[in-house]
């Protein structure tokens, strides 16, 4: 009963560095600390749901064993950003003794770009003057956020998104282990929508199999609230092709029928746009009026007359460049 | 253990780099006196500043004591612990204790408050060495700056840092090929401690490290930016050019600037007009992502600056070094200016009580006009160095020339006084003892003489420190 309950993005979760997928070589570097029992301070980095919290966690269990959880603490710099943070929190936790037969401790800090910059040269000397008793794991999106005193004490890995493969092969992993049907498109849908982010694809999976255990495309772009490629491909043929009416109504039904959110489409047609090929003057200057209209309906405009006002936009763009 | 302790250099002698700035450090300690001025050391990350002085202390059996960013430093803290140790000799049998002050271009408004004055206060007082480290040397307080000796770290040649690497393999006991080396040395861009993390990075738990191993993450930022760039003028698809973005690990707003910076590599003269109009929109975006906090609006602006300025382009590739924006370059020197501009204001603003920017608008030329019939008398009223001055007076040498006159002489009045008053102490101390107690011996140590005069401020108004200090500052601390 209880396990139904479990979000599945915790329940699968690797637990050993082995299992983590779409980072071999980072996986392979972090296993040989393990195996020496050594760790310089790390600098994980990258977007959102490619393995950084994991590899992490996973690190300190396979170092520290049972133990892990005494010499292990997970910080996350978003929540508590103030220098105030590194020099009590971050010290305190620094400077006392590993546990059991550790001899070091590890402190993660999760979103280490969101310290603020004082705190960040609090934070340079302290991990050397306790290197002895504690090892750093920071992660950040972007490393060039990260200050150079601090970057020039640790090795750096860029984790980099997750490629549909990889992601395939996890999502397939689950569903055998929950017992789930996922047909070939189902599988496309899910990369589709992960965009290279694990947490994203195994979401999109737990949500579809709400539904059913027999898993097709059409649930996940459902219980995502996501169109399919094929109609964001129609919609811009419609607009290209200058049939507005055409257009119009393939927009309305996607949004007021399917319910799907006038942000989505904007990047669903964002995303269509790069991949097609075509004219790159036009290109640009459609995307233009993606983000134009983007930034309208983030400052609260209407969202049916924005998006009605950017198919107008599309079908007088190629009517003037033709 | 971490490699970048565990080989960090013992003895000045090990330092790599740098050598004429070790000498220099050598002597200042080898000749220091209570009059010596501290030592101000400064530069990038990474380059031997907190080793050096550390390495220093021990060759010199010099007791060290560090103060640094992670510590809190408000007044009393700074005075609690440098405080201590720079009055008070030390009791651990070490002759000496240098005070290692780092990270001193860090000191942190309100959590620091008035750790700048106690800085201040301990640089006057202190009867020990005392050196002070930062990476930028305008981000120290100038009255602070005003009272140390410079010395700047460069970083180290890739040419340097190579023998130390394979020195540290031999004793690691780890067949690392000379390429790999060479490519770690490059990538540290002169910062050795760096250098020294990516080889422990890439050969734990190896015994042969190859080229194809090197973890270098670190830096190759820059070589991937060039491939961005040198990719905007050669015919590729849209979706490999936001790839390309997308694995750098810098900010749309640095590719930006890249891009601005070599546009006119990247784009044929008559189409420069059309990539600034792409730029100049993607510009917008950048904009309203920042001023609304709304991240994806970033991806437009990646898209447009990167396929505008393709498209722009014609394909017809870039036959130039691409070089950083030329505008980095200026403005570091305009960020120095800046910092030079508003130190000198807000002194001379402070002196006039009036606020500072109108001091700029109504009243600089006039006091320029002031300050160049007497410059001296100038510099040493409001304590200028040598680039403050220069800023009324736009003349290089100059300016120079007449603060080194001002410290000589100033350093001649100081040590005068400081004669004077030793002399009267003493004399006040002799006086007293024979009134107070006739049989004690004269020759007293001179540090019971500090206290005991401290102890009796009556007798001594001149004398600051409450007297309750006196007495427990000598042991608090250890």
């Amino acid at each position: 009963m209880e396990e139904n309950n479990t979000i599945w993005i915790e329940k699968y979760r690797p637990v050993r560095l082995g299992d983590i997928v779409g980072q071999d070589e980072i996986v392979e570097r972090l296993m040989s600390y393990v195996r020496m029992k050594t760790l310089p301070h790390l600098l994980f980095t990258g977007t959102a749901g490619v393995g950084k919290t994991t590899a992490a966690v996973a690190l300190a269990r396979e170092i520290f064993g049972d133990s892990w959880q005494m010499n292990f603490r997970e910080l996350n710099a978003s929540d508590e950003r103030g220098i105030d943070v590194v020099r009590n929190q971050i010290k305190q936790f620094a400077r006392t003794t590993p546990l059991g037969e550790a001899t070091f401790k590890i402190l993660f800090l999760d979103e280490a770009d969101a310290l603020t910059p004082d705190a960040q040269a609090a934070l340079r000397r302290t991990m050397e003057s306790y290197a002895q008793t504690c090892r750093f794991i920071l992660s950040c999106n972007y490393s060039s956020k990260i200050i150079d005193p601090i970057q020039s004490r640790c090795a750096i890995y860029r984790f980099r998104p997750l490629l549909p493969e990889a992601i395939a092969e996890e999502i397939r992993r689950i569903a055998r282990r929950e017992d789930l049907t996922v047909g070939p498109d189902a599988l496309d849908a899910i990369t589709y929508i992960a965009q290279g982010d694990m947490r994203k694809a195994i979401n999109a999976l737990q949500g579809a199999a709400i539904l059913s255990r027999r898993i097709d495309g059409s649930m996940v772009y459902a219980i995502t609230s996501t169109a399919r490629p094929e109609e964001i491909e129609e919609l811009l043929n419609l607009a290209l092709s200058g049939d507005f009416d055409g257009a119009e109504a393939l927009l309305s039904r996607l949004m007021h029928e399917r319910g799907i959110a006038p942000n989505e489409l904007i990047n669903q047609c964002y995303r269509a746009l790069l991949r097609r090929d075509m004219d790159r003057k036009l290109k640009v200057r459609l995307i233009d009026h993606l983000g134009e209209a983007d930034f309208r309906l983030s400052e609260g405009a209407d969202s049916d007359i924005q998006m009605e006002a950017l198919l107008a936009r599309f079908v007088l763009s190629v009517e003037r460049g033709a | 253990m971490d490699w970048g302790e565990k080989y960090r250099p013992m003895h000045l002698q090990d330092i790599v780099g740098n050598t004429t700035v070790i000498r220099q450090m050598a002597a200042w300690a080898k000749d220091w006196t209570r009059q010596s001025r501290p030592l101000l050391l400064y530069g990038k990350p990474g380059i031997g500043k907190t080793s050096s002085a550390y390495a220093l202390a021990r060759d010199m059996g010099w007791e060290a004591i560090e103060l640094n960013a992670s510590d809190q430093r408000t007044a009393a803290v700074i005075e609690r612990v440098a405080g201590a140790g720079s009055t008070t000799a030390s009791l651990t049998g070490a002759s000496r204790k240098l005070i290692i002050l780092d990270e001193a271009d860090n000191l942190q408004g309100t959590a620091d408050r008035g750790g700048a004055r106690a800085i201040l206060e301990c640089i006057k007082e202190s009867r020990q060495p005392m050196i002070l480290i930062a990476n930028d040397l305008y981000g120290i307080p100038p009255e602070i700056r005003a009272r140390c000796d410079p010395l700047q770290f460069r970083a180290i040649t890739a040419h340097s840092i190579v023998p130390r690497l394979k020195s540290i393999c031999a004793s690691e006991q780890i067949a690392c090929e000379d390429t790999a080396i060479r490519q770690i040395a490059d990538s540290a861009e002169g910062d050795m401690r760096s250098a020294v993390n990516m080889l422990f990075a890439s050969s734990v738990g190896r015994e042969h490290l190859g080229d194809s191993q090197v973890q270098t993450a670190r830096k190759d930022e820059r070589i991937s930016i060039f491939t961005l760039i040198s990719a905007l003028a050669v015919r590729k698809g849209d979706e490999d050019l936001l790839r390309l973005s997308r694995e750098l690990d810098d900010t749309p707003e640095t590719i930006e600037q890249w891009i601005e910076g070599n546009l006119t590599l990247i784009v044929p003269p008559e189409n420069i007009r059309g990539a600034y109009r792409h730029l100049s929109r993607a510009d917008e975006y950048l904009g309203y992502t920042y001023r609304r906090q709304y991240h994806t609006l970033w991806r437009y602006a990646t898209a447009l600056m990167l396929l505008g300025v393709a498209d722009e382009s014609g394909g017809r590739g870039i036959h130039a070094r691409i070089m950083p924006p030329a505008r980095w370059q200026k403005m570091a020197g305009a960020k120095r200016q800046k910092a030079i501009r508003s130190s000198v204001l807000a002194r001379v603003a402070g002196m006039m009580h009036i606020p500072s920017a109108t001091l700029h608008r109504e009243y600089l030329s006039t006091i320029t006009l002031l300050v160049e019939s007497d410059p001296a008398g100038f510099a040493g009223e409001l304590m200028l160095d040598a680039d403050q001055l220069n800023f009324f007076l736009s003349d290089r040498s100059k300016s120079q020339s007449v603060i080194q006159r001002v410290t000589k002489a100033a350093k001649e009045r100081e040590k005068e006084k400081e004669a004077f008053e030793k002399k009267e102490k003493a004399e006040k101390a002799r006086v007293r003892r024979a009134a107070e107690s006739p049989q004690k011996k004269d020759n007293l140590p001179d540090i019971n003489e500090i206290a005991l005069t401290k102890e009796a401020p009556d007798t001594d108004p001149s004398e600051k420190k409450p007297p309750a200090k006196s007495q427990s500052t000598l042991f608090d601390g250890f």
